[in-house]
């Protein structure tokens, strides 16, 4: 009987050992020479894992990155801008469905006519610095995004906002697109399914600008539209995610001239949902009917409306460029081949930060691979 | 052909032939299964449901799964499904070999003693019931990305371990152990040649069913917020959240059939120890 528990511990040594062996080849094989590893987290982890220094460096959207800067613990080595001049970033997509209803059109258009307002108006508030627009701005930034006034002045810097759709957003569109077929994600009879021969006819005509052009000629109205609470337009974006700041100027009455807010203004009743955590969120609230307009990221409405058809249509920007690699301030890094044999926490392989991060690093050659 | 693969194909051959109706009853609910499965996907599709991408009919599931081997996953570069399942393996296997080395003795000595067994009891009853994965926030940020899973996975099986190691001890024969005590056995022979022997059966209880809850746990600790590393829980999420669901489908079967094979390796140990020790 001795004999026989012996031999069971030597086996279960044996085993332990070789479970040893094989698990250092595992965590091995994480570090590939030449290559940058990524983790994914939400973006409001990636602070700390920087500053207790478990990732190298983050890439993440305003106000997270100048939140790390203005606390001291982050560093930008790289703006996207550099990545891609005037990237698009987030979108404004309508539901078809309510594009179909009686009014649907018609409200889209005013609608996009408080976004182009909005825009505008924040233009303004940010060519004067010393102007009393400019504080409320900040204000109002603070308020959306639960950020201090230093920490969105700094954010507001970095990013464009911007509703019209040029030949080079449409382009960025499509080369988001050959990047998800190229990795699999999206497929080319996916596609050819839907009735498109590539990327480009894809983006073309999920694109619809016909909604701007109305939205200009659209006059403020003395009167909702859709006064009643059942036909509100649904409204979903991200939680305080700077890119998405027009909307809430929308929502300001002060914005609106004192009485109304730019909504009321142009004679729509606007119920803002509450946020979402990213965009594939609010591409599914689309899928179940949830909203009738949206701000998100461009990739995530592109990947879910090839694979699931999710019923939308984009019809403006809502801004372009706006986030940036971080390295800890102490960091040897400068430089993004500095990153190689580092490893990089990204908001997820869907998120239009993972696609320019990787088109960067393709570009020097660099393999991105997962930690 | 080897003798000994001939030797096995005969067996097989036997267990066919004693089982068959068994095992044409099997095919025949399976057959019916996949059927079903490719009607509701082929009706969905035709009747241009937004169901339909949801519903991937077998033939692309079956398509994904070969794929998945051969090919890198979709959205993975260079990574194929025989990575996730040596992740996820190896993350298992330390969970499961520490929750035993630590189950093992304490069920063991909480068996034997009562004052142990009062001591340690209250902690038991609060822990045991919490759901691991209720751990899963913390365990991440304190065991990071490869240990904290295993954490998880740890918690699951210890408890069906234990509780069925301490529950053997109680059951051992009195009348055995005594006539063992009065035939002049040391305590220490005692507790190996009857003690021991008696509780293999519901140690190995504890292992199937801890093996079953430790797939559970791997697979929802692989998709909670911080993904680091890759492994088969990991992949459901994101192949879902690339709306590729036909990857998703092909790594369930995957996790399916890794759960049954692990169980099938319980099994086959418990019944090679427990001839070994004399029982049966």
């Amino acid at each position: 009987m001795e004999k026989r528990i012996l031999v069971l511990a030597i086996v279960v040594a044996a085993a332990i050992v070789l479970a040893g062996v094989a698990t250092a080849l595992y965590l091995g094989s994480g570090s590939d020479e030449g290559s940058v590893s990524y983790v994914t987290m939400a973006p409001n982890l990636m602070d700390g894992w920087l500053a207790s220094n478990q990732s190298d460096a983050y890439i993440a959207w305003e106000p997270y990155v100048s939140s790390s800067v203005v606390a001291g613990t982050g560093r930008v080595i790289m703006w996207t801008n550099e990545i891609m001049p005037n990237h698009p970033c987030c979108v404004v997509a309508v539901s078809e469905d309510f594009l179909d209803s009686p009014d649907g059109a018609d409200l889209t258009a005013r609608f996009l006519k408080a976004h182009i307002e909005a825009n505008r108006w924040m233009a303004d508030a940010l060519a004067d610095p010393e102007g009393a627009n400019y504080s409320l701005l900040l204000d109002m930034a603070a308020d959306f995004t639960l950020r201090s006034q230093a920490v969105v002045e700094e954010g507001l810097g970095h990013v464009e906002f911007g509703y019209e759709m040029s030949d080079d957003f449409l382009s960025a569109l499509t080369q988001f697109t050959d990047m998800y077929i190229e990795s699999n994600i999206i497929t080319n009879d996916t596609l050819s399914g839907l009735g498109y021969a590539d990327a480009s006819e894809f983006i073309d005509d999920y694109v619809d600008e016909s909604f701007l052009v109305t939205a200009d000629s659209v006059e403020p109205s003395p009167t909702i539209m859709n006064p009643a609470d059942e036909d509100a337009m649904r409204l979903g974006y991200l939680s305080g995610d700077l890119h998405q700041l027009a909307q809430f100027v929308a929502q300001n009455d002060t914005v609106g001239g004192g009485e109304k807010d730019l909504f009321e203004t142009y004679g729509l009743n606007v119920d803002p949902l509450s946020p979402y955590a990213n965009g594939g969120a609010v591409m599914d609230a689309f899928n179940l009917g949830d909203i009738d307009i949206g701000y998100l990221g461009a990739p995530p409405a592109i990947q879910k409306h090839a694979n699931l058809g999710t019923p939308v249509r984009i019809v403006a920007q809502a801004n372009s460029e706006g986030s940036g690699i971080v390295v800890h301030v102490d960091s040897d890094i400068h430089t993004l081949e500095d990153l190689v044999g580092r490893t990089v926490a990204t908001p997820g392989e869907t998120s239009i930060q993972h696609l320019l991060l990787r088109m960067a690093l393709e570009r020097e050659g660099i393999p991105f691979v997962k930690a | 052909m080897m003798p000994g693969s001939s030797v096995l194909l005969a067996r097989v051959k036997d267990a066919v032939v004693a089982n068959w109706v068994k095992l044409a009853l099997g095919i025949v609910s399976v057959s019916i299964f996949i059927a079903s499965w490719a009607i509701v996907s082929l009706y969905l599709s035709e009747s241009g449901s937004s169901l339909s991408p949801f519903v991937p009919g077998p033939r692309l599931v079956a398509e994904a799964f070969l794929s998945s081997f051969v090919d890198s996953v979709p959205g993975l570069t260079g990574i194929r499904m025989g990575d996730m399942i040596a992740s996820s393996m190896i993350r298992i296997f330390w969970g499961f070999l520490l929750a035993m080395l630590v189950a093992l003795p304490m069920g063991l000595a909480m068996g034997s003693f009562k004052t142990l067994e009062s001591m340690g009891k209250p902690l038991v009853e609060v822990f045991r019931p919490i759901p691991p994965l209720a751990w899963v926030p913390v365990f991440l940020m304190v065991f990071k990305s490869f240990w904290g899973p295993i954490g998880i996975v740890f918690l699951g099986v210890f408890f069906p371990i234990l509780l069925n190691v301490i529950f053997g001890v109680k059951s051992v024969d009195q009348r055995l152990v005594d006539a063992a005590r009065t035939l002049g056995a040391k305590r220490s022979a005692v507790f190996t040649k009857v003690v021991m022997p008696a509780i293999v059966p519901y140690m190995m209880t504890g292992i199937k069913v801890g093996l079953g809850v430790g797939w559970m746990c791997i697979v929802a600790a692989e998709m909670m917020p911080i993904q680091s590393g890759t492994g088969v829980g990991y992949y459901v999420w994101l192949s879902a959240d690339y709306s590729r669901y036909d990857f998703m489908y092909a790594t369930m079967l995957v996790i399916g059939l890794l759960s049954i094979l692990t169980t099938g390796v319980a099994e086959l140990i418990e019944k090679r120890v427990s001839r070994w020790m004399g029982i049966r």
